[in-house]
């Protein structure tokens, strides 16, 4: 909104980053986004976020692979019913291996386009923003408060540690 | 030395209703076991011996593997867990007796003996296998001895007082220093002996008094796969066990959420690998299609009266533990967990006939199992119960959970 | 024994990697261009083999199977210990597996492209692998997917697609790193490669839990490829071949020879590239123990085989037995049995473990007796089966030896122009071994 400032918050390592994030939960200003190099079980859990939801794409991907495996292998069979080597037609033992190679491989079709579509990604218009601290050693907030505020923030802020930028 | 109505110490694991619940069920299955074997069919009694004699025997070698394993690898997470998994061990010597019991039935149990071997009797022949056996067990549970005797070293406390033969292992530490670090090296030796001597002992008892009841039958991974379910039986077994102790308010036992987790985990994935043994064995088999090997597996997975069993089998102890452990919250839930492992134990106690019955009862058309051989089975599992609890009443810090353990 | 007198922070650790995506020296690609020589070697045998056919290889009656198979199955193994780093260590927490998870991986992805090459090779009429593949036509042609042949297809596709996933996904944190410390076209690469990837919460949720499902899928996968591998021998009734040991014995000879590739590429990575602080002496040690134990897997599986096959009293398996460590081609047994089973016991001695030159040395040894392993089984069964008068011998041509020369020349060749232009050690995993270490104890 045209009224209120975005800044970000920079801090050199995960305690701090946790008590201010704990400390801004208190104020009325909100978290819109905290950027990491590595996870964090803890900031996450500051955060409230849930679980995500890749893991239905994955477990889709199964399913439709287990059965397209012994689909596939059956249904070839049967258009010539050739017997081969005295094995039955339809032959389940040798066919599941079949089955469990696809049920791996479109798992993880799944969890790739599960991945693609719950991060959104490619997404190059949050590089804007970006500050390449966040990928390296340091924790960023990023918080969004009322212009009158502005200056609390900042102060917030650096008094928890943190070198400041304002993005908007 | 006061030997009438000797006053039992009786403690939290150890106590009157304990000692009467188990030993009703071992008398029952004493008296089952001698109904069936002044039977028409003696090998029906010894059938339910060895398939007994074989489950729990295995369930206490791979409890003490677990712990060997946490040792070598150093896994944090297990370290509470490798308290209950050495008291499973404490069943070696009653296994030990077992064993030697077993060749009472000789007649039955060895059904080679009346078959042509040629050459194979060189290694087919009565002194020869009992031999080479005892000297196996021995080696094996001699090990496992020795590394409780380090691994206790640093677990117990010296100063308990809890009966007679609590004052007589106190004894056994007390009288020798014992420096740490020399203890702990020696300590992490014999666990990867141990787990040497698991591998290549359980194959044998699996070539010897398995695989050979069909002596012209043959599957080089069939030592393997019974080490594999022996681990994952006693996986089973050990979550029943951190269970009980961890529900019961009066036992100093607890386990966070995650460690009931990742020892649901890694249940999970013996059960992958057991069920891969088998299919690894099956498949090899079903596809080559040689006479000499498929009639072993057709009798116990193709053909009446085995057939039903053997899907009995895979349903309970693959099937259903499979689609039931995919889900995440259900690892983390004790009684639940106790329960699956439970049914599965059942399943594979199933298997253990399975692989016994058809060939100590060939040309039969009704399975053989009845209600005497669940009989037999409740008095194995009262017995296995009675010696746990012995355990844990004279070593109670078995049943002490590290709190400090990072996960 | 970790050098906790000068922890690293993460920004020695992104300088440090960075610092090796630099500008290449002459060495470098001098060393590049060898490589490069020696993939046109096995290039031009093989274009060779096809203009002339797959006879100028020494493949015939009756070892119809020769260093094609031996060399898929070989490289096929090596793929595997990198899986085994990157997902099996994963699902258990070994942390010590951080440094070199990224480079392991690397080595799963370019060993099964090296590997998938082989099946192409051996057809001799490459065109021909178009009916090996399910693609619906007019006469209505299928493939018989009850043939183990079939499954290696699913089984190697699957995997190569698999690995390269899991290789790209685990590397989008670190490939937004390079971007952000790079500059020009250098800068542009990595922007479009990094998928935008900033760091922030929302995403972090999902790519755990993604990658953590990767973890969960590529381990049975893991087992499931190199059991099919087996599976194209033991399928058949070829006395020998036909034994139901081989899945997990193929499964712990694959990791086995994979862990020592792994010691073979970083033991000479981090001499180049300054990473001792982090790929360090501990992690190689860690690597050594787990050598010990799939030797002994291997060694328990021999010792199985042999016992089975006088067990069975079987007079052909009992020959062949007999064959392999006394026969025509008992020195390859002798170099398989020595190299895998009795060299791997010196890292049982600490200072073996943590000795640089002998970790390379028995690394080496290793890969060459793995090698010879494939060799034993695959050319000794099948050079004496069934019938006697049958039984001949094999020995490969200048053909094979270039296409070999060639396949090792690809996987360095591939692996060499990887550590340059990518970061070759995982910057976000080592964070995350950091931030445990530092942060939070235990």
């Amino acid at each position: 909104m045209a009224d209120d400032r975005t800044i970000m918050g920079i801090f050199s390592d995960e305690e701090t980053t946790l008590s201010a994030v704990r400390a801004l939960k208190e104020t009325p200003w909100s978290i819109e986004n905290v950027m990491s190099p590595i996870p964090s079980r803890e900031i996450a859990d500051e955060l409230s976020t849930k679980p995500s939801r890749v893991g239905y794409f994955t477990l889709a991907g199964g399913i439709i692979g287990f059965f397209t495996g012994f689909a596939l292998s059956a249904y070839t069979a049967l258009q010539w019913q050739l017997v081969v080597s005295g094995k039955p037609i339809v032959a389940l033992v040798p066919f599941f291996i079949v089955g469990f190679e696809f049920t791996i491989l479109f798992a993880v079709f799944g969890n790739v386009v599960g991945l693609i579509l719950k991060m959104k990604l490619p997404d190059y218009r949050g590089l804007a923003d970006h500050d390449s601290r966040c990928t390296g050693a340091c924790f960023c907030v990023v918080a969004v408060c009322p212009v009158s505020d502005e200056q609390k923030l900042l102060n917030f802020l650096k008094n928890s540690g943190a070198d400041t930028r304002i993005l908007s | 030395m006061n030997k009438t109505a000797a006053k039992i110490t009786e403690s939290v694991f150890f106590n009157r209703s304990l000692l009467r619940m188990t030993g009703v069920s071992i008398v029952i299955g004493l008296v089952s076991f001698i109904i069936l074997l002044s039977g028409k069919h003696p090998e029906r009694a010894w059938q339910a011996y060895l398939t007994n004699f074989l489950f729990w025997s295995s369930v206490a070698q791979g409890g003490l593997l677990f712990s060997a394993v946490m040792q070598v690898a150093r896994g944090r997470w297990g370290r509470s867990l490798t308290g209950p998994a050495e008291a499973l061990a404490g069943f070696f010597p009653v296994s030990f007796l077992l064993y030697l019991i077993l060749f009472l039935g000789y007649k039955q149990v060895f059904p080679w003996r009346y078959m042509e071997l040629g050459e194979k009797a060189a290694w087919l022949n009565l002194p020869g296998l009992f031999a080479r056996d005892t000297a196996g067990f021995l080696i094996l549970y001699g090990l496992g001895f020795i590394y409780l005797y380090h691994s206790w070293a640093f677990r117990l406390n010296r100063k308990t007082d809890a009966g007679k033969t609590r004052e007589y292992l106190n004894r056994l530490w007390n009288s020798r220093s014992v420096d740490p670090d020399r203890f702990r090296a020696r300590m992490t030796l014999f666990a990867v002996l141990y787990i040497i001597a698991y591998a290549v002992i359980l194959s044998l008892i699996a070539y010897d008094l398995i695989m050979a009841l069909d002596p012209h039958w043959y599957s080089a991974l069939f030592g393997a796969y019974h080490f594999v379910k022996a681990f994952y039986m006693a996986l089973g077994v050990l979550i029943i066990l951190a269970s009980i102790l961890h529900m019961n308010p009066q036992i100093p036992f607890a386990l966070r959420p995650s460690q009931f987790h990742d020892l649901g985990k890694l249940f999970f994935a013996f059960c992958l690998v057991w069920a891969d043994f088998f299919y690894c064995q099956f498949m090899v088999i079903w596809y080559g299609n040689i006479s000499e090997e498929t009639a072993y597996v057709i009798a116990r997975t193709m053909a009446s009266p085995w057939r039903p069993m053997a899907w009995l089998v895979f349903i309970v102890s693959f099937g259903i533990p499979f689609l039931i452990l995919l889900n995440r919250k259900i690892k983390s839930n004790p009684k639940w967990m106790s329960l699956l492992s439970a049914l599965v134990l059942l399943g594979l106690w199933l298997e253990h006939t399975l692989l016994i019955g058809p060939s100590l009862n060939p040309h039969v058309h009704t399975l053989q199992l009845g209600i005497f051989d669940g009989l037999i089975f409740v008095g194995f599992i009262g017995l296995m119960t009675l010696v746990v609890a012995s355990v844990l009443h004279v070593l109670p810090e078995l049943a002490e959970s590290r709190i400090s353990e990072g996960s | 024994m970790s050098e906790n007198a000068n922890p690293l922070t993460f920004g020695d650790i992104d300088r440090r990697v960075l610092a090796t995506l630099a500008p290449a020296s002459r060495g470098y690609w001098a060393a590049v261009g060898l490589l490069a020589f020696g993939v046109l070697i096995g290039a031009g045998c093989w274009a060779y083999q096809i203009a002339a056919g797959v006879g100028v290889a020494g493949m015939n009656n009756p070892v119809a199977w020769g260093t094609y198979l031996i060399n898929f199955v070989f490289w096929v193994g090596i793929a595997h210990s990198g899986t085994l780093i990157s997902a099996i260590l994963h699902l258990m927490r070994a942390s010590w597996r951080n440094p070199i998870v990224r480079a392991a991986e690397t080595m799963t992805v370019f060993a099964v492209c090296v590997a998938g090459l082989f099946p192409f090779i051996h057809l001799g009429r490459v065109w021909m692998v178009y009916y090996m593949l399910p693609i619906p036509n007019q006469r209505n042609l299928w493939q018989n997917f009850q043939s183990p042949l079939m499954f290696d297809v699913l089984a190697i596709s699957t995997y190569l697609t698999v690995s390269t996933l899991f290789w790209y996904t685990g590397m989008l944190p670190d490939l937004a790193v390079v971007r952000d410390r790079s500059t020009g076209k250098k800068k542009k690469i990595f922007t479009i490669i990094s998928l935008g990837w900033t760091g922030a919460q929302e995403q972090w949720r999902h790519y755990t839990r993604a990658y953590l499902f990767f973890a969960a899928l590529a381990t049975p996968l893991v087992i499931s490829v190199h059991s099919v591998a087996s599976w194209d021998f033991t399928l058949g009734v070829v006395p020998g071949w036909h034994s139901t040991i081989f899945a997990p014995y193929f499964v712990a000879g694959a990791i086995h020879s994979g862990l020592s590739m792994v010691l073979t590429l970083m033991i000479p990575m981090r001499r180049i590239f300054n990473y001792e602080k982090i790929i360090t002496i501990d992690v190689l040690e860690n690597v050594a123990k787990a050598i010990i134990f799939t030797g002994f897997i291997v060694a328990f599986a021999y010792g199985t085989e042999f016992f089975m096959a006088w067990y069975s009293q079987n007079p052909v398996e009992l020959e062949v037995f007999r064959n392999r460590p006394f026969g025509d081609y008992a020195a390859g047994f002798w170099i398989m049995a020595v190299c895998n089973t009795i060299l791997p016991v010196v890292f049982f001695f600490r200072f073996a473990r943590r000795s640089l030159s002998i970790l390379f040395m028995v690394s080496i040894l290793v890969n060459i007796g793995m090698w010879f392993e494939r060799f034993v089984i695959i050319v000794t069964s099948v050079s004496r089966d069934f019938i006697p008068h049958a039984w001949g011998l094999y020995a490969p041509t200048w053909v094979e030896f270039g296409i070999m020369i060639g396949s090792f020349s690809l996987f360095f060749f591939l692996f060499v122009l990887f550590v340059k232009h990518l970061p070759s050690v995982s910057m976000t995993e080592m964070k995350e071994m950091l931030g445990k270490r530092g942060g939070h104890g235990g």
